[in-house]
């Protein structure tokens, strides 16, 4: 267990930024009330066999008792290096994209289970938009009733879907809480 | 002059020095038409007689120089006398003012005299002429020769017995003449009650038969020219009343060359006559007008007088000077103009049937352009008028719906081919005959189409849509440069609100006309438009850290919300887009709202458009925007916290999850999220963690002093309790207003409301035994006690009045009575008794 990069760090940042723009903000400063001490404390980011995670600071002190090969794990996995040392977004992240995203789009009833098995977001299964999404933002995925089910690339803005016809691809696919079940050996 | 001008071509036109023989001819019938008018006039038969028509004709035939001026003036009188012949004809007579009354011939036709402007003018020409022929000193007619001639002329007269008017006529112009001379002497003040009468005159002559008296326009328009600035000011607006009244329903069309040329008939010779000095004498008084709407004293008639004639005769020719000077007025700072201009240019966009809608266009265009000009700094109004402006619903839709239509046409022209193949070998000639007779129909059709003010639709949409994209072009540019101005002066540091809400004064108008034509918004513009938007209300100060600077006030930017919706609203119908930014300006603009400097019903509208009418809403989101509503109805008024009230109770009805707001659990449980901790000052709605509070207010509100109020809280509060209940679906918007007028009229009653605070239920929360009585607003309080002690006050006013009136009454009968008992002098009593009431008044 490490702390980031400078690289590493910039990479994991322009990724969270791309979901929640100046709510980043909000993702670092966020207080933790977790252990002993009364005032709250920060969450940071920690480097762990390819993994990063999400941990309050207390967390962090009490985990260096535990040798790196043996650390299986801490706090919240967001994301991993992969070997070509780009920086991967996991589900685990979710909850926290939920809470500060910028991009939302919410899915009908009809069209959850299919985002869900890791298909990409149709048009004809979009029930809302945020507007004034970008090409290339990152989005993140509800259902109805505002459930987080995943999050994925924006393909198209949010004007141009208007337009797109009902089998149009608006947001690509990236995670979705049905990894969970078809890839719990990997998570 | 134009008279010049005309000798002058003719000179041009008859300068062959070697003149062909035919022109001696055409002299003897001259001759004979100067004997004609000689006798008419009198008075001037003097210099005729003197003139030797044979050496005339030599002068004409060899001498050059004379020869012109000679033979110019024969032209001059030839052509004089065939006017003064036609005008016989039509009976176009100048009237005399004087003396209006006509002269009866022994044919029984009605003659009128002649006003002095013809004869006056050939005097002068006449003056010339002599001169001319003294200098030259070339003849001088014998005695006897003149002695001839005077006979000979008075042969003529005998001859013609219409012209026996004519001498007394002569005589009329020499009393013309000293009139004239004692019209000089009168003072200044009669001169003004004459021409005052004089105008009277010929405005009401011309209104009684405009044909025949069309040449006095020319008159008036004479008098228009007075040095006087309030003989102008009459003329032009009798003008202005003759014009309304006689301008046809059409559009003049003066004749071409080659119309000219054609024979016609004389009624239309008569009728073309008329309409060409109509128009030529309009366009003088316009061009009069114009002229004197730059100047200060005519500035108001002018434009009065300009407008009435646009509102009238929209369709009529010089349309386009009108509304020229009419949009230059628009943004007067003169409040009279501004608003004649302004009723002017709306009453043109409705009564588009006048004018086919043209005027519309252009009108728009203008304002456009002056906008464009002014760079925005125009008087709200200007662009207001937009708001009157109405479109075809159907206006981006139709078009495809024709090509449809088409596609079918053409379907049903090929069967029809099919079926007028079979019969055509039936009979040729039958068929060329109907080509003929539908050649000649469309021939009738395009003409009709010329003349006709109905254009077609497809023309009709064209004018539209060309009008639409002038109104958003101009709506773009208010919000181009206002956005640039808050930029600008957000980076100077220097603005202040005042100065603000100065330097953008268009802006509520233009969103207020977004909204109204918002579903005619082309797509391709919605993404700017939304950027613009949200910029605005941010109120600029996105950017900038700097977060007291507003540049725009609170209302503005409220309305730039509502616009977003309502755009958003009928354009994306199919694609439910979430406005997340607009939402978190509402946000933050209802801490901002203060209840005496914005306007309450700008805040019921955005409330309606953004949380009523909107189907779904994040639960955090929604959670939010409740517990800052019922904040915000804490502090403010019975009005807004009663819109608020009841926005409140619709997002709780449409968001059960938000309803754990109403148990009494801080910290929401398990629906609280990811925020643990309520965050009133947050500015995005979704990070303030709203679900972890418990929203007290509303019980503090069912103790409201309003009774209204306070029953709406109080159904609120036990909304989680009571499963089925029916709430009336009343807007925001209904509940603010209804409020604010019964505010007026309302007194709190004395009781506070005890059985309210027994209503409590168990289940809310138990903090509010321990919070001081209701907070109720100072303003409130103080107006409260204002109007309750005006009313004790005039209630002992009453009371001493009333008083003072049995007193007199009292007074009266006794003195009656007294009065009886004497009953001396009955009548005098009664004048006391009259004197005595009046004093009594």
């Amino acid at each position: 267990m490490r702390p980031l990069d400078e690289k590493e760090t910039t990479a994991v940042f322009e990724k969270l930024f791309k979901f929640t723009g100046n709510n980043l903000k909000n993702i670092v400063e966020n207080p933790s009330h977790e252990g002993p001490d009364p005032n709250p404390g920060r969450y940071c980011f920690r480097l762990q066999k390819n993994k990063v995670y999400y941990v309050s600071e207390s967390l962090v002190k009490r985990a260096t008792n535990i040798s790196r090969e043996k650390l299986v794990s801490l706090g919240t996995c967001i994301g991993k290096f992969t070997h070509g040392g780009s920086f991967h977004l996991t589900i685990q992240c979710l909850s926290l994209l939920a809470g500060n995203a910028k991009h939302k789009v919410w899915l009908k009833p009809t069209s959850e289970m299919s985002f869900l098995y890791g298909n990409h977001v149709l048009k004809g299964g979009l029930g809302r938009i945020t507007e004034s999404i970008a090409p290339g933002d990152g989005v993140v995925v509800f259902s109805m009733s505002d459930v987080p089910l995943g999050f994925g690339i924006a393909a198209k803005s949010t004007q141009d879907c208007r337009k797109l016809d009902p089998n149009g691809i608006v947001v690509l696919h990236q995670a979705d809480i049905g990894e969970y079940l078809r890839m719990e050996d990997e998570l | 002059m134009g008279k010049s001008k005309a000798k002058e071509k003719k000179q041009q036109i008859i300068l062959p020095p070697e003149l062909p023989p035919e022109i001696s001819e055409d002299e003897i019938e001259v001759s004979d038409e100067d004997l004609e008018f000689v006798d008419e006039n009198r008075d001037y038969a003097g210099f005729v007689s003197r003139l030797d028509t044979e050496s005339i004709t030599k002068q004409v035939t060899r001498v050059e120089g004379v020869n012109e001026d000679t033979l110019e003036e024969l032209y001059e009188k030839r052509r004089r006398r065939t006017l003064q012949r036609k005008e016989n004809e039509k009976g176009v007579v100048k009237v005399d003012p004087v003396d209006a009354l006509p002269v009866k011939t022994l044919d029984g036709e009605l003659y009128y005299r002649t006003f002095l402007q013809g004869p006056k003018e050939a005097e002068n020409d006449e003056k010339d002429d002599d001169v001319g022929s003294a200098d030259k000193s070339i003849i001088k007619l014998t005695k006897a020769e003149r002695r001839a001639k005077l006979k000979k002329i008075k042969k003529e007269a005998k001859k013609q017995g219409k012209e026996l008017a004519k001498p007394e006529e002569v005589q009329q112009t020499k009393q013309e003449a000293v009139l004239a001379e004692v019209k000089e002497d009168l003072t200044a003040e009669d001169a003004f009650e004459s021409k005052k009468h004089k105008l009277a005159e010929i405005g009401m002559a011309l209104l009684a038969d405009p044909e025949a008296n069309i040449k006095s326009l020319k008159e008036m328009l004479q008098i228009c020219k007075d040095g006087d600035p309030s003989i102008v000011k009459l003329g032009l607006l009798s003008l202005l009343a003759v014009f309304k009244d006689i301008i046809p329903g059409y559009r003049i069309r003066l004749p071409t060359e080659k119309e000219l040329e054609m024979k016609v008939s004389k009624e239309v010779k008569k009728m073309r006559y008329y309409e060409s000095t109509l128009l030529s004498a309009y366009k003088v008084y316009l061009q009069r007008l114009i002229a004197l709407e730059k100047q200060s004293i005519f500035h108001h008639v002018a434009v009065r007088c300009i407008c009435t004639l646009l509102d009238a005769i929209p369709h009529f020719n010089f349309r386009e000077n009108l509304l020229d000077a009419v949009v230059r007025n628009i943004g007067s700072s003169d409040d009279v103009i501004r608003r004649l201009c302004c009723t002017t240019i709306k009453s043109l966009f409705v009564n588009e049937g006048k004018h086919g809608g043209e005027a519309t266009v252009e009108a728009v265009r203008l304002i456009a352009d002056q906008v464009k000009v002014h760079n925005c700094d125009l008087h709200p109004d200007s662009v207001e008028v937009f708001m009157s402006l109405s479109f075809d619903e159907d206006l981006g839709k139709s078009e495809a719906a024709e090509e449809d239509n088409k596609v079918k046409n053409k379907k049903n022209k090929k069967r029809k081919d099919t079926k007028e193949s079979r019969q055509l070998q039936e009979s040729d000639r039958k068929k060329r005959k109907k080509e003929l007779m539908t050649k000649m129909k469309e021939e009738v059709a395009a003409d009709y189409k010329a003349v006709a003010f109905t254009s077609d639709a497809t023309e009709q949409r064209r004018m539209q849509s060309e009008t639409l994209s002038a109104v958003f072009e101009t709506y773009f540019r208010i919000l181009r440069h206002t956005m640039q101005l808050t930029v600008a002066s957000s980076e100077e540091n220097t603005s202040t609100t005042p100065e603000a809400s100065r330097a953008h004064p268009l802006l509520a108008p233009c969103l207020n006309g977004l909204g109204k034509f918002s579903h005619l918004i082309d797509l391709d513009y919605i993404g700017d438009l939304m950027k613009y938007l949200k910029k605005l209300a941010s109120g600029g100060s996105n950017d900038n850290s700097s977060q007291n600077l507003k540049i725009l006030t609170v209302s503005e930017r409220l309305r730039c919300c509502i616009v977003a919706f309502k755009v958003m609203r009928i354009n994306l119908d199919a694609l439910n887009v979430d406005l997340q930014e607009f939402f978190v300006q509402l946000y933050n603009l209802i801490l901002e709202y203060r209840p005496g400097r914005d306007e309450g019903e700008v805040l019921a509208e955005a409330l309606k458009i953004m949380l009523c009418d909107d189907r779904q809403h994040d639960m955090q989101k929604a959670a939010a925007f409740v517990k800052r509503l019922a904040t915000f109805s804490l502090s403010f008024g019975s009005a807004e916290s009663m819109a608020a009230l009841v926005t409140v109770r619709h997002l709780l009805q449409k968001n059960v999850k938000c309803r754990n707001l109403l148990e009494n659990d801080a910290g929401g449980g398990s629906v609280s999220g990811s925020i643990a901790k309520y965050q009133p000052y947050a500015t995005d709605p979704n990070l303030s963690g709203a679900l972890a509070s418990v929203l007290w207010e509303v019980n503090l509100l069912s103790r409201h002093y309003h009774p209204t109020v306070s029953t709406i809280a109080s159904s609120i509060s036990t909304m989680n309790t009571a499963q089925n209940q029916v709430f009336l679906s009343t807007t925001p918007q209904q509940a603010f207003m209804k409020l604010s007028l019964e505010q007026e009229a309302f007194n709190p009653t004395s009781d506070m409301r005890k059985s309210n605070s027994k209503r409590k239920r168990g289940n809310v929360s138990s903090t509010s035994s321990s919070i001081e009585p209701i907070s109720i607003d100072g303003n409130e309080v103080n107006k409260k006690l204002r109007e309750h002690f005006i009313l004790l006050h005039d209630i002992k006013e009453n009371e001493r009045l009333r008083t003072e009136l049995d007193r007199t009454k009292q007074s009266l009968q006794s003195y009656e009575e007294y009065k009886k008992q004497k009953s001396g002098k009955p009548r005098r009593t009664k004048a006391d008794q009259v004197r005595k009431a009046k004093n009594k008044k």
